[in-house]
């Protein structure tokens, strides 16, 4: 038998990172007694070791919670969602399961901009908002501040703000209230015909794919025959539970309520996030609103430092794709770097999470090129190009239009940072929206952005200029026709493909400099000159010489030396294992990354 | 610690050679890296007692040799009685073959009459003099405190009493120009050596020398100038007879150090003393270089040995060919190197080497392999490519 719907509630919890989230909601478990105080431990629905270290949920999953009111058992079901701009798409599919959101804002560090970019989602998923106040046990919390924040940057009536802490638990049951009696029951119908909502999937070697959903209408029953709608295959539910937190098999899943369902789907991509699932025979007409495909923003090439690793990378790369449906590669040829795959990521966070996990759980060595956007081009033909590979630019000549995206970014951060922050854009081309006050020490800040300015180092500058207290967020707006021109890279005679970038014209020659002698830093001495030159078509720009390395000998090795000497050379050695070898040079990973640190020196 | 004598092992597994150390000097040099002490001559008895005690324990037996290097330190440090003992015991726990090798390390202004007979009369054949250089500036610079007549008055000694002695030279030391280095090759020639050992300084860390640098009190040689005196080295005593057969020795044909060449074999050997180290049967081990810990352990009947390391098989093939190639003249020789490792030369590392060979690195007759005369001073780059 289903729960009634009546006592159902469902809801996400939405924070900027480290705001608490995942410790409230370790919290709400441990109150409601699904877990034991021993087993209360942090970032307890966090399973993946990268986001453990890093504290980031990456993967959104569920959890049903029983919690007595009154006399009555509720279930309410806590969607989790990650909390980094990357994973804004991800953030979205989780909210449309719910009816409701806990805002939960670091009462010691106020609004940030996740918050604020979070809070916005939520509202413009018609949910209800449950402003929460957290850490107010902690010395440096400053809740009455933080309230006219909220109430400034949110419009949110400072008295509807719970104040809790969810490390000790104080005032945690003023939230499971609030949540019952304000976060609306949902409303599907329980006699219609099946709509469950599919929100999330992940791979389980034994069983396949695991969707996670939440059901709409009707009720998805154990041995029921299904049909996903866009998909427009047919499956038999072999398998339906819940996480509580641990998994707990169930034979009825009905409206309003949220967990997974095993299908016999053999493979992730049988499967799209925001599909709806519905029965056969009696199918539903019209499907579920589904969600946006992710937009991958970032890209690079990804080069296994040997040759003959290209098939293992390949099969990491899908077996990575298993767990992950937002990243995307296809291969790739570089004249220097050989065989590899051009990757697509939902941003910088992201690519750095896939390469460490390839390099960790593939044991492989990669050479990855520097991250860039995608440029729309128009051709003198009248083609519009899209391309994310700087080497298929095609030549200046044929160009009639050279666009870039461009994303509007807010910052939030404290007033007398505002002119570090807008010297920093104002060098990256950026053009300024507006600024607005949240108090007389905080502001958001408002500029529209080329992408490719900040994709590779725009935070870490933001974190310094701000003395970690400036805070980002960023959608994209569309493209822009820009200046832009291909700034192509030559070492020793060859050009080398993996180290083009595109730049605006007005910077050509200074980035151009730069870059060479970036690299006359980054490669090392052979044995013979080598020369390094930044052009602009046949146009040299810049150019460098490394001079040849004459003398690199051990001078002493005997008995008692032999060790020593060997590790010495073993170092060396793995200081080789990410070279790749153009022409007659060797390159290293940090030369590749190197041509779009635009750091002074 | 007893071991079984396994003279039925090939020289790879079981030692012909024996290294003994001797840790006592006048004074520490600012380059020197060794396990060396000045200041204790008051414990050479005791260090000597020791010392018989741990070839005791190691040796049980007495092990048949065909090289034996007592280095240091100043092994002729020590008083003629004390030099005599030393002498006796390393002749009981370590006797020669006909024929053999028995090298002795001498720092100039540490020989007599006296010891020079005391060490003909042992059975030493080969004298090693520590020079390092004939100009008073870079002895200086070095923290020598010999001066350059010594060497000399060292080499007179030497001279006649055994077939074979060695120089010790040291080239791109801070302050030293090309000329200097020219200068000290030409004054070291000038004394009619069969081998010497010409080395580029190298900053060890920790040392002095080493501080000074950190500091910036002290210019190391600019590289091209140090890449010079290298070249005038290698040519300059090849025109007076003496070739090169490792990156840092050069000798008469027949006269290079047979001990040495042990190391650069990948050959086995045993190490007695302090921070000595020892390669028997596979293993890897290394004394402490703590002489008060030293003494009392050896004192308390239980070995010396710090860290051990065993390579695999793998492991061990390739620092063979990282050793070999050392070797100038012999550099690897195929069937040599499959028949001690077990690993086919090409089949281990043949890509490795064929690149190094395009690059003008590495000289290859088919049956053997070699640097080539720019892979010598490159030496490293493809050694690294080896391990």
């Amino acid at each position: 038998m289903a729960f009634d719907p009546k006592y159902i509630r469902d809801f996400s919890i939405v924070a900027h990172i480290d705001h608490g989230k995942s410790t409230l909601a370790d919290q709400l478990l441990l109150q409601s007694g699904a877990i034991t105080q021993r087993e209360f431990r942090e970032q307890l629905l966090d399973d993946m070791d990268l986001e453990r270290e890093r504290g980031i949920t990456i993967k959104a999953r569920a959890v049903a919670i029983n919690y007595t009111l009154d006399g009555q058992v509720y279930e309410l079901n806590l969607i989790d969602t990650p909390g980094h701009v990357d994973f804004h798409y991800e953030v979205s599919r989780s909210l449309a399961a719910c009816e409701g959101a806990i805002l939960l804002v670091d009462a010691t560090q106020g609004v940030q901009a996740q918050t604020v970019a979070n809070a916005f989602l939520a509202v413009g998923n018609d949910l209800t908002i449950v402003p929460v106040l957290n850490k107010i046990d902690m010395q440096a919390a400053r809740p009455e501040e933080i309230k006219e924040e909220i109430m400034h940057t949110l419009g949110i009536d400072p008295a509807e703000i719970l104040a809790v802490s969810a490390k000790t638990g104080q005032g945690v049951p003023d939230v499971f209230r609030t949540i019952i009696d304000r976060v609306p029951p949902p409303s599907g119908n329980p006699s219609g015909p099946l709509r469950a909502l599919i929100f999330d999937s992940k791979f389980d070697d034994y069983q396949g794919v695991i969707t996670y959903v939440r059901v709409v209408d009707g009720a998805l029953k154990v041995g029921q025959k299904i049909r996903l709608m866009a998909g427009g295959t047919d499956h038999e539910v072999t398998g339906l539970g819940q996480f509580r937190p641990r998994e707990i098999a169930c034979d009825e899943l009905g409206v309003g309520q949220v967990g997974y369902v095993i299908a016999n789907l053999k493979q992730l991509s049988d499967v799209r996030i925001g599909d709806t699932i519905t029965q056969v025979p009696g199918a539903a007409e019209i499907p579920l609103e589904g969600y946006h495909e992710p937009v991958q923003v970032v890209f690079c090439g990804l080069f296994p430092a040997s040759h003959n690793q290209f098939d293992d990378l390949r099969t990491a790369l899908q077996k990575l794709a298993l767990n992950d449906s937002s990243f995307s590669f296809e291969p790739e040829t570089s004249d220097a770097l050989g065989f590899g795959f051009r990757c697509g990521f939902l941003g910088m966070l992201h690519m750095e999470i896939v390469q460490q996990r390839l390099e960790r759980e593939s044991n492989l060595a990669l050479v990855q090129t520097a991250p860039n956007v995608t440029y729309e081009i128009v051709t003198r033909k009248g083609e519009t190009l899209h391309i994310s590979n700087p080497t298929r630019i095609p030549d200046p000549g044929d160009i009639e239009e050279f666009r870039e995206p461009i994303a509007k970014v807010n910052f939030i951060l404290p007033a007398d940072c505002i002119g570090a922050i807008m010297q920093l854009c104002e060098d990256r081309r950026g053009v300024f929206i507006k600024t607005e006050y949240l108090s007389p020490t905080r502001a958001i800040l408002t500029y529209e952005l080329p992408l490719a300015e900040m994709i590779y180092d725009l935070y870490d500058k933001l974190k310094s200029a701000t003395r970690g207290y400036g805070t980002m967020d960023y959608e994209l707006i569309g493209y822009r026709a820009g200046d832009l021109c291909r700034l192509d890279i030559v070492v020793a005679g060859q050009k080398v493909d993996a180290l083009s970038v595109v730049v605006h014209r007005a910077h050509a020659d200074r980035r151009g400099r730069k870059l060479v002698r970036k690299l006359k830093g980054e490669i090392d001495r052979h044995q013979f000159e080598v020369a390094i030159q930044a052009a602009i078509g046949s146009r040299v720009i810049a150019r460098e010489t490394i001079s040849a390395l004459r003398k690199n000998v051990t001078a002493k090795c005997y008995g008692g030396d032999i060790t020593r000497k060997r590790k010495l050379l073993e170092k060396q050695k793995e200081g080789k294992k990410r070279m790749k070898q153009v022409g007659n040079v060797e390159i290293s990973q940090d030369a590749f990354l190197s041509v779009l640190d635009d750091t002074d020196d | 610690m007893l071991i079984a004598l396994r003279t039925d092992l090939p020289s790879w597994l079981w030692p012909r050679a024996a290294y003994i150390h001797v840790p006592f000097c006048a004074h520490k040099c600012g380059y020197c890296d060794f396990a060396s002490v000045a200041g204790f001559d008051h414990l050479a008895d005791r260090y000597l007692s020791a010392l018989e005690r741990e070839m005791g324990m190691t040796l049980g037996q007495p092990a048949v040799v065909d090289t034996i290097f007592v280095g240091g330190g100043t092994p002729t440090r020590l008083d003629p009685d004390q030099l005599e003992r030393l002498m006796a015991k390393i002749a009981h726990w370590f006797p020669l073959t006909k024929g053999g090798e028995w090298t002795v390390e001498a720092n100039p202004g540490t020989l007599d009459v006296a010891k020079v007979e005391l060490l003909v009369q042992a059975g030493v054949n080969r004298v090693s003099l520590g020079a390092q250089s004939f100009r008073p500036a870079l002895l200086a610079a070095l923290e020598r405190n010999h001066a350059p007549e010594e060497v000399e008055r060292a080499v007179e000694l030497v001279r006649g009493r055994f077939p074979r002695w060695s120089l010790d030279l040291i080239f791109g030391i801070p302050g030293s120009t090309l000329a200097d280095c020219e200068a000290d090759v030409a004054a070291a020639l000038a004394l009619g050596p069969s081998h010497l050992s010409c080395y580029g300084l190298v900053y060890e860390k920790g040392t002095n020398l080493w501080k000074q640098w950190q500091a910036g009190q002290v210019v190391p040689v600019d590289e091209e100038t140090e890449r010079a005196m290298y070249e005038t080295v290698i040519d300059r005593l090849a025109l007076s007879g003496l070739s090169m057969y490792e990156i840092s020795n050069y000798a008469r044909p027949g006269h290079e150090s047979r001990h040495n060449l042990v190391y650069w074999a990948n050959d086995a050997y045993f190490g007695v003393g302090l921070g000595a180290a020892s390669y028997v049967d596979g293993v890897r081990s290394v004394n402490t270089r703590d002489l008060a810990a030293y003494l009392r352990r050896i004192e308390a009947g239980e070995p010396a040995t710090g860290p051990t390391e065993r390579l695999d098989a793998e492991a061990r093939a390739r620092e063979t060919a990282m050793l070999m190639l050392r070797r100038t003249v012999l550099g690897i020789d195929r069937n040599d190197y499959e028949l001690r490792t077990g690993y086919s030369l090409d089949g281990l590392l043949g890509p490795a080497l064929a690149r190094f060979v395009d690059q003008g690195l590495l000289e290859d007759d088919g049956q053997r392999l070699r640097f080539s005369r720019e892979g010598r001073f490159l030496a490293d780059r493809v050694l690294c490519e080896l391990v």
